[in-house]
């Protein structure tokens, strides 16, 4: 099914907030948008329709959004994003300890609905427009192969259209002409596809570890920099003055 | 369904709050006692008043003549003044007079029953208790014995004794007792003055959520389509510019709702902190990391320095509003930037052990500092930054007074202040956890 065929309901009490909302999401391209405006007339809309995403406003006249969310979760699947004015709740949606999928707080732009909605959408039904597989990431003078994993490390001569490496000039004519192949270790492919999904931003030290061992990372600093080393080695034409794979004192890393 | 732990704390007490509870606690102190007195006196007054009013032996004896020279048998050798027996008829005593015999000299309205002489064993009884029935007092006047004496049933008479040892220890203790007393009292003044107090906060810190609440959806319309305006195409560049301001306006309103509730939640400490084990180190580095990465033209210098050893530090912290502090302090730092173009900014966490404390070692706090190379704080504001007892709205530092009560409620010290080289500087001391 198409992204935008998906059944959307909206549950909130003020009909103004309604429209508008209802208004992006058909501007976003969403053509299936319900309505309700309190907790009995979702539950009929739910039974009725059975969406694919609920928006659920956390005050309702005839109740509150957790209960409602508690009795929808028994009949349906369909995962709810939360839509919240109050901080109070945020703290209790911050853990999202509940099962709802994620929470909006208002007030929020039409972006950031739109951009939720979506995520979720993706996330719960499995929809890739792109595929992770055929990922390349160009960094200039090498090339990473998401898919199979493999660094091809080109050595143009000349007429290189590289902008960083024109500047280093004297350094090239020294390389030979060669196509160097190698593959990343598993560790090494988690951090590239961090840096990479963050390209340009600086990826904190912890989210490397977060990413790469996923729980408990305290510790492992000092083996993400020997995984760095090792990248560099794969990546860079001059590993100890590295030009993609920055390093951020303090920080983190940084592929640019 | 996974319940969320919350809990409450307490600190940051502000004090105007807590002076009107003190002086409520006072207050309701000092009633009490004074209720106390009050009623003291008034039983004293109402319930001693009939004995007040009773005739003693000694003035009954006074007002009896003797007659020395009898005429004849018949006549009394003894004559009782008018208006003492009219006293004694109106408050229903009678009288008897005994010689050391214990024989009956003269009586006045004695009840029939009694006899006329006593045994030394009668007049010791009747001394301490009773005579037949009847409360009696003696009153010995040269060798005789007055005896005055009232109705059956109307005076409970019983002798009392203490032991000189107990009298001595009730002067040494009597007044620590009182003392307790008086502080029980002030303590259930303060226990209710308290639950008081709380209260009114809550409906207050209510009544602040209740208005950010309604603010947000109305707010939501106007961001809402103050965007949607802006990015329409067949609108003036003009309009959309106009859209745009009111957009970032609104953005400007949804900023100040959050500090209002975040503000009166912390303020009264009402705040539900989600308490976890977090590493500072870890959130000053995606804060850190953040700003940098939003900031696109380069003005922005953030030096994250963390000591090996503080690296594994952790504390017990709402991580989100730790996180928001540190915010405040970077966003500080980069509006009052001042001097130079690039705002630098330095954040330094280390251990801090005193020695003398070193045995406990839950006692280890650690120190999180904030630098930049602007303008520093004014006089005026460090002033009332270190000011505890007002509110203080001055829209300059809200943003740090917010940082200054999150500090607080995750049981923390700060202290703002400007670095000889120029430039302000937040040091936060926490302890580990």
């Amino acid at each position: 099914m198409d992204l935008y065929e998906h059944k959307i309901l909206l549950v909130d009490d003020e009909p103004a907030l309604r429209r508008m909302v209802g208004g992006f999401l058909t501007k976003a391209g969403f053509q299936n948008v319900f309505y309700a405006g309190s907790c009995l007339e979702a539950e009929a809309v739910c039974r009725r329709e059975a969406p694919h995403l609920i928006l659920l406003d956390v005050m309702l006249p005839d109740g509150d959004g957790f209960s409602l969310f508690d009795r929808l979760h028994r009949e349906t699947e369909a995962p709810v994003i939360f839509l919240s004015a109050r901080d109070e709740d945020e703290s209790r949606l911050r853990g999202l300890g509940l099962g709802a999928d994620d929470y909006i707080t208002k007030p929020f732009l039409p972006e950031e609905l739109i951009l939720r909605v979506t995520a979720v959408l993706k996330r719960v039904y499995r929809i890739h427009e792109e595929k992770q597989e055929d990922k390349v990431i160009d960094l200039g003078d090498c090339l990473i192969d998401l898919g199979s994993g493999v660094v091809r490390r080109k050595h143009v001569t000349g007429g290189s259209a590289d902008r960083e490496t024109a500047d280093n000039g004297s350094r090239q004519s020294d390389a030979a002409v060669k196509d160097v192949e190698v593959t990343l270790t598993a560790k090494e492919y988690a951090i590239i596809e961090k840096l990479s999904e963050n390209r340009g931003r600086i990826v904190t030290i912890d989210a490397l570890c977060d990413a790469v061992w996923r729980e408990g990372n305290y510790g492992y600093e000092n083996t993400l920099i020997v995984h760095i080393r090792r990248l560099r080695e794969k990546l860079e034409e001059d590993p100890s003055h590295p030009r993609h794979l920055l390093t951020v004192r303090g920080l983190g890393y940084k592929l640019v | 369904m996974k319940r969320e732990k919350s809990h409450f704390y307490r600190s940051g007490k502000v004090a105007r709050t807590f002076q009107y509870g003190f002086f409520m606690t006072v207050g309701i102190a000092l009633l009490v006692v004074a209720l106390n007195l009050v009623f003291f006196i008034i039983s004293v007054v109402v319930f001693t008043k009939r004995d007040v009013s009773s005739l003693g032996g000694g003035e009954v004896r006074e007002a009896l003549a003797v007659v020395e020279d009898v005429g004849s048998a018949t006549e009394e050798k003894y004559v009782l003044t008018d208006e003492m027996a009219q006293r004694l008829a109106e408050n229903k005593q009678w009288a008897m007079l005994l010689d050391a015999e214990g024989r009956e000299l003269w009586s006045y309205r004695k009840p029939a029953e009694l006899a006329d002489t006593y045994s030394r064993v009668d007049i010791a009884r009747m001394t301490r208790w009773y005579l037949d029935g009847y409360p009696v007092w003696l009153r010995i006047w040269d060798d005789e014995i007055m005896v005055v004496g009232m109705e059956k049933d109307t005076v409970w008479k019983y002798p009392v004794e203490f032991s000189i040892s107990w009298m001595e220890y009730l002067k040494q203790v009597g007044f620590y007792y009182f003392l307790i007393n008086i502080a029980w009292i002030v303590l259930l003044a303060a226990f209710f003055t308290r639950r008081f107090m709380r209260n009114r906060e809550q409906a207050r810190i209510e009544w602040i959520a209740g208005i950010s609440h309604d603010i947000r959806t109305p707010l939501s319309m106007v961001m809402g389509y103050a965007d949607t305006l802006e990015q329409n195409g067949e609108l003036s560049e003009e309009a959309r510019q106009q859209a745009a301001v009111i957009l970032h306006q609104s953005m400007v309103m949804k900023e100040l709702i959050a500090d209002l509730n975040l503000t009166s939640q912390l303020e009264y400490s009402m705040q539900p902190l989600r308490m976890e084990k977090i590493r500072p180190a870890q959130a000053l580095r995606s804060v850190a990391a953040a700003f940098l990465n939003d900031d696109a033209d380069g003005n922005l210098e953030i030096e994250v320095e963390i000591d090996a050893q503080a690296e594994q530090i952790m504390l017990r912290a709402d991580e989100p509003l730790l996180q928001r502090a540190f915010r405040n302090l970077i966003l500080n730092s980069i509006k009052h930037g001042g001097q130079s173009e690039v705002v630098e900014i330095r954040i330094k966490m280390q251990e801090e052990r005193r020695r003398f404390i070193k045995l406990f070692r839950n006692c280890d706090r650690f120190v999180i500092c904030f630098e930049d190379n602007g303008a520093g704080f004014s006089e005026e504001i460090l002033r009332r930054l270190r000011d505890n007892k007002k509110n203080d709205a001055n829209p300059k530092i809200r943003g740090l007074e917010i940082v200054k009560k999150i500090v607080l409620a995750h049981g923390g010290k700060v202290r703002f202040g400007n670095r000889e080289e120029g430039g302000s500087f937040c040091e936060m001391r926490f302890f580990r956890s």
